[in-house]
């Protein structure tokens, strides 16, 4: 994409994310919203790749877009009623929310603006950045790499344990 | 813990579905995938045939008979003739007999072939079914030449059949019949042990021997359920009494065995042809009937043997030419009645199967 | 990703007449690059509305010969434009839209499936150098983009406010996320080996005599039948076509589906067969690689050897149901694949078929 400015598609993305973000809060029909979702989570995988991240914007696409978006698209199917129902999205609980992301969104650009000296990373970008995932996902992440196998494991099977009916 | 439920909604299989064969409306409570509830709807292929009759004479009626079993004309011809002949009390000569014999089982293989591909197509395999017609067009093709027909014969009438064979017509069906035996390797070795198949089929839509007496089964369905009952054999029409055959059943009366029975049933209509064209004598093929038919008053019943059960035709006479009332028993009705009784815990896949299974056709169940 | 070089090989003196002409009218250099990438996907994209085309003619052809038929006989030569003519009906029909229907999710869903479709084209390898840009994760981004036909099938489902469509979506999204996972696994058998997810590594790494995928035994041919039949489930064929289940579901998801929207999904659903035959013949049958013939004859005529094995299945099995196809999937596929991942994990480590 050297054609473009970087910056023209950085704020395009930028914008999709925000607007679908919004989106997927804020519109009434639930297939709507997780769909709205799908397009949020596949802008952030545009940033990846602005980034030069490819393999983090595959495996967003693959696991988030493919895997996650779709059980939330599936779940949406079955459980509402199926004539496109809308609802409401917001209850009693919306002014703390409100507060909450709004202390939030104050607080952490205030914190980065303290933290003092921003470096700028050393050397190189690496070119092949899918290879040195896989060499320190082996290496020198082995342990929380292995650790988080096993939550999703554990994840798992109470999921399993959950869903499934009691034998009479 | 509470347990995880999803919403229940209501399918309209049909009228107008691939599977329905016709148009029959099942209306499918389903949960998911899960059907929870089967409504059958019929009615939608009415001709109110059995009233037309009333406004007919006897021989007028044979054109409308075709019609209200379309995949088996042949035998629907011969139930009406069986019944009219001994309300009037008409000698059939012998080789008529024999005739309508032959033509019979011929339809009946005919209308298993169809059974047989459509049963397949509608498990997802499309390529048998037209394999099944090849072989059933030889049969149309001796129809033909017979009759003229292909679909509604109008061959078999009161008193003997319409006209003698050809002369080419007996080497021809005995071409045919040495080629469909050949016929059954390839059958089965295209689904009979296809695992996907075998999954598809078995104990899918079980019918006890008890529940399928109970409903009033008949033919195969009630044969693959393992009661050994079948009418050519129990109370012998025509010139059945002559000819050697087994009666097959099959032990489970699943899916499974409902295809297997017709395959096997395929079988023994072949011995019956063999032996019909080599018993076949001579002389007239019609007995005098008077164009305007005057059985005197009274009424009658008579039962046959058809590709998918007990077909029979009530009459009663009240002297004039035409009857006071026709009563059309097709088994169809019974079998579909049995959809909802053997789909217990199935997917809308297993409906297909048991519907497909049960052979039922639209038209035999409307009338 | 970023910077994709035009390694076109035969295609090679056109694009670079072309970038020539571009730099002798003096565009700046943004527009010459759009410009070229536009003439480039224009070529992929012509080239697989022809294979689509093709292939449905072909299959029309392979299922009259397996019974008995002959097909389309009419139009030209055994019917060879037919499924032109297809096209061109399809394209003047009345574009029936149900009152009742989503109008937003109805519209875009044809769109998302044909463009899913499509980019999955992107890095694949068609012959030495004819290939649009070589990507570093050149088959993670195939599986990546493919997904979003499940996206566009679902949406399709939900936007027709149909049951059947409904049904339809919702069992190919269960089906496509159970089938994603084998045949990931069995391709990541073939990348561990390899050591690079680009799709030209993966084909130069095959190069010689009996070196394909397929030829080592035994993971090699293991992997490839696990993929092939993950690959027929994820192209929604016979025997696992359920979401568009004739005789269950009418259509499944396109049954509201009429003109050419209608035929974007028709045609992305050969475009789908195309590409899990083509990333078989890459992966398992060595892409371009063999003797004496041009590279992308061998990388077409294996690609097209997949795509009939996969037309002969469909025309000879019946079904699977909607649980059994799970079952077969979680049960059988996904145990298999991940024993034979070990095993050439196991066979790499210890230095067979280097």
């Amino acid at each position: 994409m050297q054609a473009l400015e970087p910056g023209i598609v950085f704020w395009i993305l930028a914008v999709v994310i925000l607007v679908s973000g919004f989106l997927v809060v804020t519109l009434r029909n639930m297939f709507h919203c997780a769909l709205c979702l799908i397009l949020c989570l596949f802008a952030v995988a545009g940033i990846y790749v602005l980034l030069e991240a490819e393999f983090l914007a595959a495996a967003q696409v693959l696991i988030y877009v493919g895997a996650v978006a779709i059980l939330i698209v599936f779940t949406v199917m079955l459980t509402s009623d199926l004539a496109s129902e809308s609802l409401i999205q917001h209850n009693e609980n919306g002014t703390i929310a409100f507060v909450v992301c709004a202390l939030f969104a104050i607080g952490v650009p205030y914190l980065i603006k303290n933290t003092g000296v921003w470096m700028p990373a050393k050397g190189e970008l690496i070119s092949d950045n899918v290879g040195s995932i896989g060499k320190y996902l082996m290496t020198d992440f082995m342990l929380p790499f292995e650790l988080v196998s096993v939550l999703l494991l554990a994840a798992l099977i109470g999921a399993i344990v959950l869903a499934r009916k009691e034998r009479s | 813990m509470a347990e995880l439920r999803t919403e229940e909604f209501l399918v309209n299989m049909g009228p107008h579905h691939p599977s329905t064969h016709g148009v029959c409306r099942l209306i499918l409570t389903m949960d998911g995938e899960k059907v929870v509830a089967i409504e059958p709807v019929i009615g939608y292929l009415h001709r109110a045939i059995e009233k037309i009759c009333e406004n007919r004479t006897y021989p007028q009626c044979t054109p409308l008979m075709d019609r209200f079993e379309y995949v088996t004309a042949m035998a629907t011809e011969h139930v009406y003739a069986l019944a009219v002949e001994k309300l009037a009390g008409l000698e059939v000569p012998e080789r008529a007999e024999y005739l309508r014999v032959i033509m019979v089982e011929l339809n009946r293989i005919a209308s298993h072939l169809i059974f047989w591909g459509v049963t397949a197509m509608d498990v997802g395999a499309y390529t048998p079914f037209l394999y099944g017609l090849r072989e059933r067009e030889d049969i149309m093709d001796l129809f033909e030449i017979t009759c003229g027909q292909r679909l509604t014969y109008n061959y078999i009438r009161i008193g003997g059949v319409s006209k003698d064979i050809p002369p080419e017509f007996v080497p021809k069906c005995r071409e045919f019949v040495k080629m469909m035996w050949s016929k059954f390797s390839d059958y089965e070795g295209l689904l009979n042990g296809n695992p996907i198949f075998l999954g598809r089929m078995k104990d899918i839509g079980v019918l006890t021997p008890e529940a399928a007496i109970a409903y009033g089964a008949s033919g195969p369905v009630l044969r693959a359920s393992g009661v050994k009952y079948d009418v050519r054999r129990n109370d012998p029409y025509s010139v059945y009494d002559k000819f050697d055959f087994e009666i097959p059943t099959q032990p489970n009366g699943d899916c499974y065995d409902r295809f297997i029975q017709r395959l096997d049933e395929m079988k023994e209509s072949l011995k019956i042809i063999e032996q019909a064209l080599d018993n076949l004598p001579e002389g007239d093929i019609k007995c005098k009937v008077k164009p305007k038919l005057k059985p005197p008053e009274g009424e009658v019943y008579s039962r046959i043997e058809s590709a998918r059960g007990e077909m029979g035709v009530y009459i009663r006479s009240d002297g004039t030419t035409k009857p006071m009332r026709v009563k059309l028993r097709g088994s169809s009705y019974n079998h579909l009645m049995l959809v909802p009784e053997i789909s217990t815990d199935v997917l809308i896949a297993d409906v297909v199967a048991i519907f497909a299974t049960l052979d039922i056709i639209m038209p035999e169940v409307d009338r | 990703m970023i910077s994709p070089v035009f390694a076109v090989g035969e295609l090679d003196g056109l694009f670079r007449w072309l970038n020539e002409l571009l730099v002798s009218i003096g565009l700046p250099q943004p527009w010459q690059d759009v410009i070229m990438y536009a003439a480039l996907s224009a070529t992929v994209f012509g080239l697989l509305a022809l294979i689509a085309l093709f292939l449905v003619w072909w299959e029309r052809k392979i299922a009259a010969h397996i019974q008995q038929r002959f097909g389309p006989m009419r139009v030209g030569w055994h019917g060879w434009y037919q499924t032109v003519m297809d096209a061109l009906k399809l394209l003047q029909k009345e574009d029936i839209r149900v009152a009742t229907r989503d109008k937003v999710v109805f519209f875009w869903a044809p769109v998302i499936c044909f463009v899913a479709a499509f980019s999955a084209y992107v890095c694949m390898p068609f012959g030495r150098g004819l290939i649009v840009a070589d990507l570093n994760i050149g088959i993670l981004y195939i599986m990546a983009v493919t997904t979003f036909t499940v996206i566009s099938l679902l949406m399709a489902g939900w936007g027709s406010n149909n049951k059947y469509a409904l049904l339809g979506g919702m069992r190919s999204a269960a089906q496509v996320i159970s089938y994603e996972v084998p045949m990931v696994v069995s391709l990541l058998a073939v990348i561990l080996y390899v050591g690079s997810l680009s799709m030209v590594d993966i084909v130069e790494s095959q190069s010689g005599w009996f070196n394909w995928f397929i030829f080592r035994v035994p993971f090699g041919p293991i992997a490839f039948v696990t993929y092939t039949v993950a690959a027929i489930a994820e192209a929604n064929r016979t025997p696992f076509d359920i979401p568009e289940a004739e005789q269950e579901l009418v259509a499944g998801y396109n049954v509201e589906y009429s003109g050419m929207k209608f035929a974007m999904f028709f045609l992305a659903e050969f475009i789908n067969m195309f590409t899990v035959s083509a990333i078989a013949a890459t992966v398992f049958l060595g892409g371009w690689n063999g003797p004496w013939l041009p590279s992308w004859v061998w990388f077409m005529g294996k690609t097209l050897s997949m795509v009939f094995l996969l037309m002969l299945v469909r025309w000879t099995y019946p079904r699977l149901r909607v649980d059994q196809l799970m079952e077969f999937a979680w049960k059988f596929l996904v145990p298999v694949t991940f024993a034979n991942l070990i095993l050439a994990g196991i066979l790499k480590y210890l230095g067979y078929w280097e």
